[in-house]
């Protein structure tokens, strides 16, 4: 995927590397407010966000989540688009401890492949360590960024 | 416990609540490990899930529900998002055309 796609789907101003939260409802509240930011979803879907939580964990290992709506939620979504909130204090998820949130809103499937890639940093130990200790926005676009396949 | 036989999956769903999280996660990864074996993998909401799936796999907190929508279907619940041991022993079924007990 061409740097463009990447940008236009994950705007600069969506990686917030500095976040802090009172809990894990916060940090996907805040992700909520960040997609509601960029005008990819309506204010409605801050609260889908929370009760997708609240009924299933986005908790998917290495320090990561991926808070997002739920099938009804999708009405409120106006295009798909990613957000990056990094918390370096760290969020307590139901015991794991979660440095970084990727907040999803997605009608269609434009954001498959950097889920995808997103998965493959998981899946690597190092790649990890470094998305959760990224301090600019160049360093998780390089991460987020497809591997050519 | 499930008995799947790998060599007669033709189609496999990823399913989760939405659609659009976990399961575009792990259908991704699929999609890769299993590319040369002729089986597609799709990710798909729960309450969507195509009545044509050969199997199902999906977080444990929705199987009843995907197995209420597919009850004809074998639905593998998984507990990790990433490198479940369920899910590896489906790929390695798959892939090696043999069967296995989930």
């Amino acid at each position: 995927m061409a740097q463009a796609a990447l940008t236009d789907l994950l705007q600069e101003e969506s990686i917030r590397l500095d976040c802090t939260a009172t809990d894990r409802l916060d940090a996907v509240r805040q992700c909520g407010q960040a997609l509601v930011a960029v005008g990819a979803a309506d204010e409605t879907y801050v609260d889908a966000m929370l009760q997708r939580e609240q009924s299933v964990s986005t908790f998917v290992g290495e320090g990561v989540a991926i808070p997002h709506g739920t099938l009804a939620g999708k009405e409120s979504v106006k295009r798909d688009a990613l957000v990056v909130l990094r918390f370096p204090d760290g969020v307590d998820w139901d015991g794991n401890d979660v440095r970084v949130c990727v907040g999803i809103a997605a009608a269609g499937g434009g954001h498959v492949a950097i889920l995808s890639q997103l998965a493959e940093i998981l899946l690597d130990p190092a790649k990890a360590e470094r998305l959760r200790s990224a301090t600019d926005a160049q360093q998780v676009y390089d991460l987020l960024t497809p591997d050519e396949d | 416990m499930t008995t799947i036989d790998g060599s007669s999956i033709k189609k496999l769903i990823v399913a989760c609540d939405a659609g659009m999280g976990s399961s575009v996660m792990l259908a991704g990864q699929l999609k890769k490990q299993l590319k040369k074996n002729g089986v597609t993998v799709e990710h798909s909401p729960v309450a969507h899930i195509p009545a044509d799936a050969d199997l199902v796999v999906t977080q444990a907190g929705l199987a009843d529900r995907a197995r209420g929508v597919v009850p004809d279907v074998p639905v593998v619940p998984f507990q990790l998002f990433l490198g479940d041991p369920k899910v590896a022993k489906i790929v390695k079924a798959i892939q090696d055309g043999t069967s296995v007990e989930v």
